[in-house]
């Protein structure tokens, strides 16, 4: 059974969501969307049903968002409040329904950069926990973690510096320079703390391109390997064997990946076990 | 939570945080602002729109700069709450955080500044009836509570209590028909709009009693004659306005 961050919302069940639940997090620019988009096709070829999401993709309130952000008129509480609606239109017509079908579901961004994004703000951190209580917890978090030195050049040569990713409603005195960088090093600072509380598995996203896709493939492979349905899956095939090339198919999907697997562990650390979550769950949730 | 200067993610030493940019949502100096805030709560049919209409009208012709603030009203989210209703899309839970967004913007935008303005504000629905009806559709009690912690707490909630079925007599007198999410379809307690809505409000008047211990809401009769309880409300509106320092008047 699937847990949420502490509330459930109205007819969300929580049993059967056999699916697997992927977040890639972090800052603007870390890359998150190019390894997505190279996540998706390897899945798919090794099988999966794969639903990849992302913030203001809802069909109810990402328009609207949209249309609030060109105005520059969008203040900080009814910000966090309308990605919310956006997210958790999301959650309950997409994400839910993708994981009770077993699909693996690759999500660009989850509630952590809207928790980010307000506490820079100032917001009561509380608050926006407890707005976000109702956020299945995912399977894995994987963090992709650049350094503001590497960041900017990224900026600079590809799209320039916008408004809101500069945090100019943050800090509107400075010039989008000073105030990308002030803003985005809180933001990193923040996703900091966070990766500690959510138990983030964070990769260094300064390295190329190539070398970030492997390890989060061996990341995913592992929590394929570690999927609950494994049992469920023999089970459901034991009285009617399925035909010889669809299992061949199957078993592929679970073949261990022993060799990136060892690579990644300089990665990751679990964190201290004395850091306890306020919300009451368990930071140090292994899988 | 503690996070130490040792404490390391992998490679990565971890940042400290900026200081804060800006107050957080809990630090209530809400409660000082100059300004004063009436709000109006009750059933549909309970007549609590003309009573905030009858007030206004003596505020301004006591020479206070009275300003109104409509549930549901903000430009930036109109569409967006237009849209889901008309295409039927909103679950409780997104019923329930589109309309915490637009009371958000027009906190933001209008309720909070007007009262550090010394200005007051007339509210026809406050939060009170997001908590009454998320409620109702089954959203848990305390985060939609939480939800709206950053509301400015109202001078004065005034409660229309009516009997449902005095309630119900004046809407259908009134009017032909009742919206989709207006008369609870989305929930499915009935396929009939009139006993769908019948069912729903039973249940918003349910929430609307707990609610009137737990916030103090200001009860008033409203099956008594308009001008008895419009008295009521002027009688009780005055104490605060004599009170206040530094209210605008009218230009």
């Amino acid at each position: 059974m699937r847990k949420t961050y502490g509330k459930t919302l109205p007819g969300m069940k929580l049993t059967d969501l056999a699916g697997k639940l992927i977040v890639v997090e972090g800052t603007d620019g870390a890359g998150r969307t190019t390894q997505i988009n190279r996540l998706k096709p390897w899945l798919e070829e090794l099988g999966h049903a794969v639903l990849d999401t992302g913030m203001t993709r809802s069909p109810l309130a990402g328009e609207g968002i949209r249309r609030a952000k060109e105005g520059n008129n969008l203040g900080r509480v009814t910000q966090s409040l309308f990605y919310a609606t956006d997210f958790v239109d999301r959650l309950e017509n997409e994400i839910v329904p993708a994981l009770r079908a077993g699909f693996v579901v690759l999500t660009d961004r989850y509630i952590y950069s809207m928790m980010a994004r307000a506490i820079v703000r100032g917001m009561d951190a509380e608050w926006i926990r407890k707005l976000f209580s109702v956020a299945l917890v995912p399977d894995a978090v994987f963090y992709l973690r650049i350094r503001i030195d590497d960041l900017i050049p990224r900026v600079i040569f590809s799209r320039g510096f916008d408004y809101w990713e500069s945090g100019m409603d943050v800090f509107p005195g400075k010039d989008m320079y000073e105030s990308f960088r002030s803003y985005q090093s809180a933001l990193l600072a923040e996703f900091d703390r966070l990766s500690v509380e959510f138990n983030f598995e964070t990769v260094d996203a300064s390295a190329d391109a190539d070398i970030v896709f492997a390890q989060l493939k061996a990341k995913v492979q592992r929590i394929l390997e570690a999927d609950s349905r494994k049992d469920f899956i023999t089970t459901l095939r034991a009285p009617t064997p399925a035909p010889a090339a669809h299992r061949v198919e199957e078993r592929a999907v679970f073949i261990p990946c022993a060799g990136t697997a060892t690579e990644t562990e300089a990665v990751f650390h679990p964190v201290a076990a004395h850091l306890t979550s306020p919300m009451g769950w368990d930071p140090n949730r292994q899988k | 939570m503690s996070t130490g200067n040792q404490v390391r993610i992998g490679p990565f030493e971890i940042l400290q945080p900026i200081e804060r940019v800006a107050p957080s949502l809990r630090e209530r100096e809400n409660e000082n602002l100059p300004g004063r805030l009436f709000i109006v709560e009750g059933i549909d049919g309970s007549g609590k729109s003309t009573q905030l209409t009858l007030l206004h009208k003596w505020l301004e012709s006591k020479g206070y700069g009275a300003v109104f603030s409509e549930w549901n009203s903000s430009p930036l989210v109109k569409d967006t709450t237009k849209l889901g209703k008309k295409k039927k899309m909103l679950t409780p839970a997104t019923f329930s955080l589109i309309h915490a967004t637009d009371f958000a913007d027009r906190t933001e935008k209008s309720i909070l500044p007007l009262l550090k303005a010394g200005a007051v504000v007339l509210c026809d629905r406050y939060i009170y009836t997001a908590f009454a009806r998320d409620v109702a559709r089954g959203i848990d009690r305390q985060w939609v509570r939480d939800l709206y912690d950053f509301a400015v707490t109202p001078t004065v909630a005034f409660y229309f209590r009516v009997p449902l079925e005095t309630a119900i007599g004046r809407l259908v007198a009134a009017r032909d028909g009742f919206k989709f999410y207006e008369a609870g379809l989305d929930l499915g307690l009935s396929d009939d709009p009139a006993e769908s809505f019948r069912l729903f409000q039973g249940r918003i008047l349910a929430e609307y009693e707990r609610m009137i211990p737990e916030f103090g809401l200001t009860v008033i009769d409203a099956t008594l004659p308009v001008e008895v309880q419009q008295a009521q409300v002027r009688q009780i509106a005055k104490t605060h306005l004599e009170r206040a320092k530094e209210l605008r008047v009218r230009p």
